[in-house]
């Protein structure tokens, strides 16, 4: 528990940028995989925990956007930058890609996290993943394609939004 | 369309590959789940049918995480106190049912009523049913035997009226039929005298005929004469 506990707690506070949060997601997350009555019959249970983290910390995203946030929730930006604007930008960039992983496929978001999150290389993504490692690359490959369609697409519409507002100006 | 790049794209996954926490957080992390993966233990849920209330599909985080800050101050003997509490009132509540008297059977009661209400009602509504009866009978013969016997006085009058306009009818007509025979038998002794005076007659003439008529002659001469005879004294006076 130690080594993946450590590795689940890291992996969602990539996922939801915020400590405390992740904090909340990891003791369900574990009072979940407790609770659960196939747990025993799960296979690799790393991946198994893995794939439940992920799914809690995208739901978690997702009811996010639905609710108002209060100013003592906003994340602290994590940046090399110091200004605030700076920080500002970069945490709203992150949020950004993180809504835009949210909105890929299960399977290619799994894929995505594992190898540019989390760095694993494509032979351990493959072994994990029981697929062969050009499978792998195949689908990092499309995954990081749809999530520039999906950031582009966001790009698209803001810009839209932007030039409408003025043109209302 | 699309404004941003591939590496622009790997930047942004590569700053988040970056973000992690602190050693102390992500300790603490794990001390919070050993507790609570104690405490869960502490109070078996598995077989009970219920599930905890923060695995429950769909809650929102925020409540989750109100419970968590409440499992966070909670130390573990006072959830263990809590569990204890609930267990002696969940024994109480039983030791209460099971002592508590049994519960009234609807249907033994409704019977029981039934007979009571019946023996304690029946006579007195069978009483009030008959005098109403009693009532109402002798009210219906008062008004009809008040009727039958207008009806019987009108039915008497007609019938006396219509036997005295018959009897006066048959009355009459047995004084007219007697009023005619005795008419009848006057006129039969009338004729019956006048022939036994014709026949007297008859006989008188036939057997004094003559004789009647010269003394008739006699009479008449007897009479002039003394009526001649009497004149000149009545003068002479």
């Amino acid at each position: 528990m130690d080594k993946s506990g450590a590795d689940l707690y890291t992996l969602l506070t990539r996922l939801t940028l915020r400590e405390d949060v992740a904090e909340e997601l990891m003791q369900e997350l574990f009072i979940k995989l407790n609770n659960s009555r196939g747990i025993g019959s799960v296979a690799n249970w790393n991946a198994y925990a893995r794939r439940a983290a992920i799914n809690l910390a995208f739901d978690w995203r997702r009811s996010q956007k639905q609710t108002v946030l209060t100013l003592g929730q906003v994340s602290e930006p994590v940046s090399n930058d110091d200004s605030p604007l700076g920080k500002l930008i970069h945490s709203e960039e992150l949020t950004e890609t993180l809504d835009a992983v949210g909105r890929l496929k299960k399977s290619s978001r799994e894929v995505l996290i594992m190898r540019y999150l989390q760095q694993e290389s494509y032979d351990n993504i493959a072994e994990q993943l029981g697929k062969t490692s050009h499978h792998v690359r195949a689908l990092c490959s499309r995954a990081i394609r749809n999530l520039r369609d999906v950031l582009g697409s966001n790009d698209h519409q803001s810009s839209k939004k932007e030039i409408h507002n003025v043109s209302n100006r | 369309m699309s404004q941003i790049d591939e590496n622009q794209i790997l930047d942004r996954l590569k700053n988040l590959s970056q973000v992690g926490p602190t050693k102390e957080a992500s300790d603490r992390a794990m001390q919070k789940v050993r507790d609570t993966l104690m405490s869960e233990k502490a109070i078996p849920k598995r077989g009970t049918g219920f599930q905890p209330v923060r695995t429950r599909p769909g809650w929102p985080c925020h409540v989750l995480s109100l419970k968590a800050v409440f499992r966070r101050r909670l130390p573990l003997f006072l959830v263990k106190l809590a569990a204890a509490a609930v267990l002696m009132i969940g024994a109480g509540f039983i030791g209460g049912r099971l002592s508590a008297p049994e519960p009234l059977n609807v249907q033994e009661l409704q019977a029981a009523l039934e007979s009571s209400l019946k023996s304690s009602l029946e006579p007195a509504i069978r009483q009030e049913l008959l005098s109403q009866m009693d009532d109402r009978w002798q009210s219906t013969l008062t008004v009809s035997q008040a009727q039958i016997k207008d009806e019987l006085a009108q039915q008497v009058r007609r019938d006396l009226m219509e036997f005295a306009a018959q009897t006066l009818a048959a009355s009459g007509t047995r004084t007219d039929q007697r009023l005619m025979e005795l008419i009848r038998l006057i006129e039969a002794a009338r004729i019956q005298d006048r022939r036994r005076m014709a026949a007297a007659f008859d006989y008188i003439e036939s057997r004094f005929g003559n004789g009647l008529v010269t003394l008739a002659a006699r009479t008449d001469e007897l009479l002039d004469a003394e009526r001649v005879g009497s004149a000149p004294d009545i003068s002479e006076r």
